[in-house]
């Protein structure tokens, strides 16, 4: 049979076990708004009974352990959407702002192009005229300022791009170093069997923050977790982390190096992704394409130039002793950036095709240039429009893989919020549970000490 | 009892609607403001592309208009001056015819030698009409195309070249606007002032006269055939403005097809997603002061 001292414990069993169930309700009410914290709740078990003459006796209650409500591959999930979202992101806003140079208006380079060959029409129409062969280099002078405008802007944009690659990488590395940081306390915790789950909250907000930088899989392992990217470099084995570096390459850009390998190419998804494509693929392709454009154009023009004659009779162009149009690029990269006009002398436009001042046989050798395939078959303008639908396409297509992957993550958080996250009215609903059981027990323990004076008061 | 647990924090998901409502609200209103659906391209990429062409093809229409403007006025000026040769010829040939009646004196005959003369010199100065600072008649050369010079045999001398200039006036469509001055008033047997020259010279000699007065005659016919290249100039710029104006307004359509907003649809999504915003906020303010259990524990 039970003792009256043995029932004291039992209650006062219940007393720790229920302040125990009220603290994880303290701690959950005050974390209600915590980022990344995931609510606790106690786990009450029956003691183990003993048997005494047959009879089965309970001794009571105890808080087994308190457990951290959360789903590990929901985390998961949540990881590699989180990745998905920040390399979708930085593209989006990065093709955004390269689509700024491209939003048509009065003096974009579409504009530029058909305002310098509506003054070349106006030549056609009086070749003799020197204002009229000075609106002409105008437009000239337009047109190339247009596109070394827009070249100028996306070689600034791309190196901001570089620098943004550049924080991302440092802060990659913070992350990596408190995780790794992280890793060592909650292994010696555990290894004292302590219960570690607000530093594991802690990390999982860590790399939550680091999945959105770069891509990571997570792996669990006994001394805490290893994070690699997805083709295997590792950032954080257990304790120690692995610092990532970035070095210049031969196209003045920052590759992203890990112990000694280039792993820029092997990155799959987070920001630094999204940042490195649109440095290394949209950019330079945007580039390439007005490029070729423009070589088309200042050469085409050129040689046009060249057929004619001048004002003074002379054959155009710098071959044959007069100015070219537009100073001849070397090549086609750079063209773009590069163009401006190469004539200073309106008398020097070539626009006699029979050496005799006022005819204008050339000028339509030079307009001829509007309706002559640049590449592809397309003329300038056409080509023109094919680069601006390209980077529309891009941001509307991004946009839409954003927004889609962004509902995806909030679906996810809703869930691990559903699971994890705390709700008031539940803990209200607790602690009054728990009180009204701590109230109980100490009933108990009052109601045993009344029982043990009416034993000590029979010996009296 | 046991139910789904739900997310007990619904703010962040409130707060991404609203800011979804915010961003179709802007785009909304950019629409309603410019009235057109492609603000930028990836508002439609195709459309974008269309739209380029389209301003090509306009912006094309009105190079042509352009010069089309500025080639009438010179297919006019030497229409008009052609129109003045032709009458200053008229008179020449009836100065002639009476200049040809056996009954005149000398020095009647000498009275319209003196006036020929007038003519002559006023269809020199026709010849040399300019338009704009350029010579009308030169060819392409820049130089005063009829010089006085007693050496050549009508005693006026072609200073210009044979060349002709073209001006595009549609896609694929050049027009000539000039003939050479040598071909207008230089024809083979009908010089303009060959013909003048020779008259004068019978009526001084008093022979010869019916011929001369002839050949003046087929002169003024050869200038009026050559006048009949510039009218049909005029003709061809007239239809080929009323083709241009009739190309804008296609192309005015097409972008209206291809970028207009549907204003009416536009308003109508854009109070709809006004009132949701509010309702969002309102919930969100509410949510905000949404009462829980615990404030109903004693």
């Amino acid at each position: 049979m039970s003792s009256l001292f043995g029932m004291l414990s039992i209650a006062t069993g219940a007393l720790q076990a229920e302040q125990g169930a009220l603290d994880t309700t303290a701690n959950n009410v005050s974390n209600a708004n915590t980022p990344g914290y995931s609510r606790l709740r106690p786990v009450l078990a029956e003691s183990d009974p003993f048997v005494v003459g047959g009879v089965t006796y309970g001794t009571g209650v105890t808080l087994q352990k308190i457990e951290s409500l959360r789903d590990p591959i929901l985390q998961l999930r949540i990881l590699e959407e989180t990745q998905q979202q920040g390399q979708l992101n930085a593209f989006v806003s990065a093709a955004q702002q390269a689509q700024v140079q491209f939003i048509p208006s009065s003096s974009d380079i579409g504009a530029e192009i058909l305002n310098f060959f509506s003054s070349l029409s106006q030549l056609s129409a009086d070749p003799t005229s020197i204002p009229v062969r000075q609106g002409v280099l105008t437009a000239a002078g337009n047109l190339a300022n247009a596109f070394h405008n827009v070249a100028t802007n996306l070689v600034q944009q791309q190196s901001n791009l570089n620098l943004t690659v550049s924080q991302d990488v440092q802060q990659v590395n913070t992350l990596t170093i408190q995780i790794a940081k992280l890793n060592t306390q909650i292994s010696e915790m555990q290894g004292v069997n302590q219960d570690a789950s607000a530093l594991v909250d802690k990390r999982d907000v860590l790399i939550g923050q680091l999945s959105r930088l770069i891509d990571v899989s997570e792996i669990k392992s006994d001394n805490g977790i290893t994070l690699t990217t997805s083709n295997g470099t590792a950032l954080v084995v257990g304790q120690q982390s692995f610092a990532l570096s970035t070095q210049t390459t031969g196209s003045g850009q920052l590759d992203i190096y890990s112990q000694g390998t280039d792993i820029t190419t092997r990155l799959t998804s987070g920001e630094l992704t999204g940042l490195v494509q649109s440095r290394d693929q949209m950019i330079p392709g945007l580039l390439n394409r007005l490029d070729t454009l423009a070589y088309s154009l200042a050469t085409s023009l050129n040689a046009a130039n060249t057929q004619g004659y001048d004002l003074n009779g002379h054959l155009g162009g710098v071959a044959n002793g007069g100015q070219d149009l537009f100073v001849a690029p070397p090549a086609q990269q750079g063209a773009a950036l590069n163009m401006a006009v190469g004539t200073t002398d309106p008398a020097l436009l070539a626009a006699s095709s029979d050496g005799s001042p006022g005819s204008n046989g050339n000028v339509a050798n030079l307009l001829a240039v509007q309706n002559q395939p640049v590449a592809s078959g397309q003329t300038p303008t056409e080509y023109y429009s094919t680069i601006v639908s390209g980077i529309g396409n891009d941001v509307s297509n991004g946009s839409a893989e954003l927004s889609s992957a962004q509902s995806i993550l909030n679906q996810l958080q809703d869930q691990r919020n559903s699971i994890s996250a705390v709700s008031l009215n539940e803990e209200a609903a607790f602690m009054m549970q728990y009180q009204t059981a701590y109230d109980a027990a100490a009933r108990v323990v009052t109601t045993i000490n009344d029982m043990l004076k009416t034993v000590i008061n029979m010996g009296g | 009892m046991s139910s789904i647990r739900i997310n007990p924090n619904p703010m962040p998901d409130l707060l991404a609607s609203l800011e979804e409502l915010q961003q179709r609200q802007n785009t909304a209103s950019l629409e309603l403001a410019t009235g057109s659906r492609i603000n930028q391209p990836s508002d439609d990429p195709a459309g974008a592309a269309e739209l380029a062409q389209i301003h090509a093809a306009n912006s094309q229409a009105d190079s042509f208009e352009r010069s089309i403007g500025s080639i009438n006025g010179l297919l006019s000026a030497a229409d008009s001056t052609l129109g003045s040769v032709v009458t200053a010829m008229q008179r020449a040939l009836s100065l002639g015819v009476e200049g040809a009646n056996g009954t005149l004196s000398d020095s009647d005959r000498a009275a319209i030698v003196n006036e020929l003369s007038g003519i002559q010199a006023q269809l020199v100065s026709l010849a040399n009409t300019s338009y704009q600072g350029n010579f009308v008649f030169s060819g392409t050369a820049q130089t005063q195309p009829f010089v006085l010079d007693p050496t050549a045999p009508s005693g006026v001398r072609y200073a210009g070249n044979a060349g002709t200039n073209q001006v595009a006036i549609g896609i694929g469509y050049n027009l000539q606007v000039n003939l050479p001055g040598s071909q207008v008033f230089n024809g083979a047997g009908s010089d303009v002032f060959q013909s003048i020259h020779d008259l004068i010279t019978a009526l001084q000699n008093n022979s010869g006269i019916p011929a001369a007065v002839t050949a003046v005659g087929n002169a003024s016919n050869y200038v009026t055939v050559q006048r009949v290249f510039y009218g049909n100039g005029l003709n061809r710029t007239g239809s080929q403005q009323t083709y241009l104006n009739s190309t804008k307004v296609q192309l005015a359509q097409q972008e209206n097809a291809v970028s207009a907003a549907d204003i009416a649809a536009v308003a109508t999504q854009f109070t709809a997603d006004q009132t949701a915003a509010s309702a969002a906020m309102a919930s969100l303010g509410r949510i905000s002061q949404a009462p829980t259990l615990f404030d109903y524990l004693k």
